[in-house]
């Protein structure tokens, strides 16, 4: 999560109000470039600028200072306050990373969705700020019908992917965040920047458990209650362990099957090939499905993996029809890291037992196909045609409690939609245990798999047909995520 | 040259032999610790437990040849593990080649610590040459070894901070799997193929 430290300048100088109010302001530094450098000189990675003239009048008054302080420092900025026609937005776009709209594009929808076409999304930040649940606008003296969802929504159609969230009222007297509609927005599908009583490191720790992308302090920090270091200390990853993207190939024997079409590939279907390419691309494991019908069929698959492991110097994992011990050591000699076991699994627990003390549970992965049942989810086999007693989330914890490394978790509701991963489930098999977690099924666009590593908290994605046919590459989702604050190997 | 990759019956030698072919060297898999002293490098995979491992290496033989070489030597993983005195793992005595003593991961963090992370270069190696601060690597384990400035050379954060990477005289280790931590991982490789 960002930890952004807020410049809001007023007649040159750089100011704090109380609760937006204008006639209760403190002059902090009559220097606001100087502050900038601080806040860059202290590890900041983006400002949060705001021309508090611009935004009582509607026009923008700060702008030569705004000018100064970005090229004075070589972190990202994003600009608000007296944004209100495309001109100008277009004037601050030209040398600011980020743009933040504010009352005129609640109430002028249409006025959002221009900017969001020329400059993308992730330029265009919207400032939603509620009042008792709805939302404020002009100076948060009046507010809109309809509660803050339906605004968010709206927001949502018209093309919207960050929100500047603020619960006005807790702004400038360093109460706490809004939490629950914090997390309300996330659960939107948005890239949440909370703004407004941001005061403590604990406030900071919470806001990134929950998900937020980033968090704006003001106050608190001139005030000094709080310092950069602290806030950016509270907020450092406990590690820099990267989420997975993992490619999956069905192979069928021996060859890649499910339409894999790739331009400039000389063998479409050779698994090698296929494999070296996606390593190269920056997977960051591989997974390879069996999917053959005949004993004949299987047998080559020894072959596949001794050819891959020759070739590829990432882990990678067979799954499909393992059934014995003595397979999962062949499959390991020949050089795969992880077999994934899934009907056999089902059938004879011990049999993940019995690999976790042969091989190390590290190279155990267990693989559920689940479908909603009512208020959970069963487990079901055979590509989801047959159902079993099995309750999803208590038999991942018994795999887990019999030697299982990883989970590999498939959504059959989901599975070849492309309507996104089935959050809801990942979320509870990932709260459940305490290995990690890979989602599978339903990814159809890259918003898809940071929803499955944020909201659904899955430790990796396992992508198939988003990959395959070239929506995507995999350098452009890990950019992606890499742009929400999300860990990757880049 | 001659590379001898060691075989003590607990782990899977086969990518780690993948890796150096596709690096263009010759090595052979050593089973009997007598002929080790004849190679002029050799690597000590590891996968499994330490218990295990600790006690193949002495029925085996080369619990007593390990500490005595004089060439560059290379744990790879559990490998690295056991060049220290001791292990939380099944309470395991190790090899005490380096001091210090393997711990348990006690973390709110998943265990394994398992995927991609970066590695800080604490202090200059030949093993490191040419690897960018902070590149990532593929970890999978359960047990650590602390920082100690007497061997540390690269570092890496999960929760704590551990050894990555580990040189004592002619002792080098790895915790994480360079043979499948692609460029870089491989880049390892190659230097201490190249150490002399």
């Amino acid at each position: 999560m960002l930890v952004i430290p807020a410049i809001d300048i007023l007649g040159g100088e750089c100011v704090r109000l109380k609760r937006g109010d204008f006639s209760d302001k403190k002059v902090y530094s009559t220097d606001p470039v100087a502050v900038a450098k601080e806040f860059e000189r202290q590890g900041a990675g983006m400002l949060h600028i705001v021309d508090l003239d611009g935004a009582k009048t509607g026009r923008p008054a700060n702008t030569e200072i705004i000018r100064a302080i970005k090229k004075a420092v070589r972190i990202r900025v994003e600009i608000g306050g007296g944004i209100r026609s495309s001109a100008v937005a277009k004037e601050y776009l030209a040398f600011a990373d980020r743009i933040v709209l504010g009352t005129k594009a609640l109430e002028d929808i249409s006025f959002i969705e221009g900017p969001i076409r020329e400059f993308g999304s992730e330029r265009i930040v919207v400032a939603l700020e509620t009042k008792g649940g709805k939302v404020a606008t002009e100076g948060w003296q009046k507010t809109l019908e309809g509660d803050f969802r339906d605004a968010a929504q709206t927001l949502k159609r018209a093309g919207v992917t960050e929100l500047l969230f603020t619960d006005v009222g807790r702004d400038g007297i360093m109460g706490e965040p809004n939490y629950e509609m914090v997390q309300e927005l996330i659960g939107l599908g948005f890239n949440v920047i909370a703004s407004g009583g941001v005061s403590d490191t604990s406030a900071l720790t919470k806001l990134a458990a929950l998900g937020a992308s980033g968090a704006i302090i003001g106050t608190a920090l001139y005030e000094k209650k709080l310092t950069l270091q602290e806030a950016l200390e509270a907020t450092r990853p406990a590690s820099h362990l990267t989420k997975r993207i993992i490619p999956c190939l069905d192979v069928k024997d021996g060859k890649v099957v499910k339409g894999v079409s790739f331009e400039n590939l000389q063998n479409v279907g050779d698994p090698v090939s296929l494999g070296k390419k996606y390593s190269d691309e920056g997977a960051d494991e591989l997974v390879f499905l069996d999917i053959s019908a005949s004993r004949e069929g299987r047998e080559t698959m020894f072959d596949v993996v001794e050819k891959v492991a020759k070739e590829v110097f990432i882990p990678f994992t067979v799954g499909g029809g393992i059934s014995s011990i003595g397979q999962i050591r062949k499959l390991l000699q020949l050089g795969a890291d992880k077999v994934s076991l899934n009907t056999a699994a089902v059938q004879n627990p011990e049999l993940i037992s019995e690999a976790a003390r042969a091989f190390g549970q590290q190279c155990v992965v267990v693989a559920i196909d689940a479908k909603k049942k009512g208020d959970g989810y069963g487990v079901f086999l055979k590509g989801g045609t047959e159902e079993t007693k099995l309750d999803a989330i208590e038999w991942a914890k018994e795999a887990e409690r019999r030697g299982a490394g990883e989970i590999l978790l498939t959504s059959m509701d989901k599975d070849g939609t492309k309507a996104g991963y089935d959050i809801e489930l990942l979320r509870r098999v990932s709260l459940a245990v305490r290995i990690p977690v890979i989602a599978s099924g339903g990814a159809g666009s890259l918003e898809d798999l940071r929803a499955a590593c944020v909201e659904g908290k899955a430790d990796a994605v396992l992508v198939a047909s988003l990959f395959h046919y070239g929506e995507h590459s995999i350098k452009e989702a890990k950019e992606y995520l890499s742009k929400a604050g999300i860990p990757m190997r880049i | 040259m001659k590379i001898a990759i060691v075989d003590y019956g607990a782990s899977n030698l086969q990518s780690v032999a993948n890796a150096l072919t596709s690096l263009g060297q010759k090595f052979e898999v050593v089973a009997e610790p007598k002929t080790l002293t004849g190679f002029d490098k050799v690597i000590v995979p590891g996968v499994g437990a330490a218990g295990s491992a600790m006690k193949k290496l002495r029925e085996s033989g080369f619990a007593a040849v390990l500490p005595t070489l004089t060439v560059p030597v290379l744990g790879l993983c559990l490998g690295m593990q056991i060049l220290a005195e001791f292990s939380e793992e099944d309470d395991t005595q190790g090899l005490g080649i380096i001091s210090g003593k393997v711990r348990r991961f006690v973390t709110e963090l998943k265990v394994p610590h398992m995927g991609w992370n970066t590695v800080g270069l604490a202090r200059d190696s030949k093993l490191t040459e040419g690897v960018p601060d902070g590149s990532f690597f593929y970890f999978v384990h359960s047990y650590y070894l602390p920082v100690d400035p007497q061997y540390t050379i690269g570092i890496s954060t999960y929760e704590v901070d551990i050894t990555a990477i580990a040189q004592y005289k002619n002792f080098y280790g790895t915790q994480f799997h360079p043979e499948k931590s692609g460029e870089w991982g491989m880049k390892i490789l190659d230097n201490f193929c190249r150490i002399c």
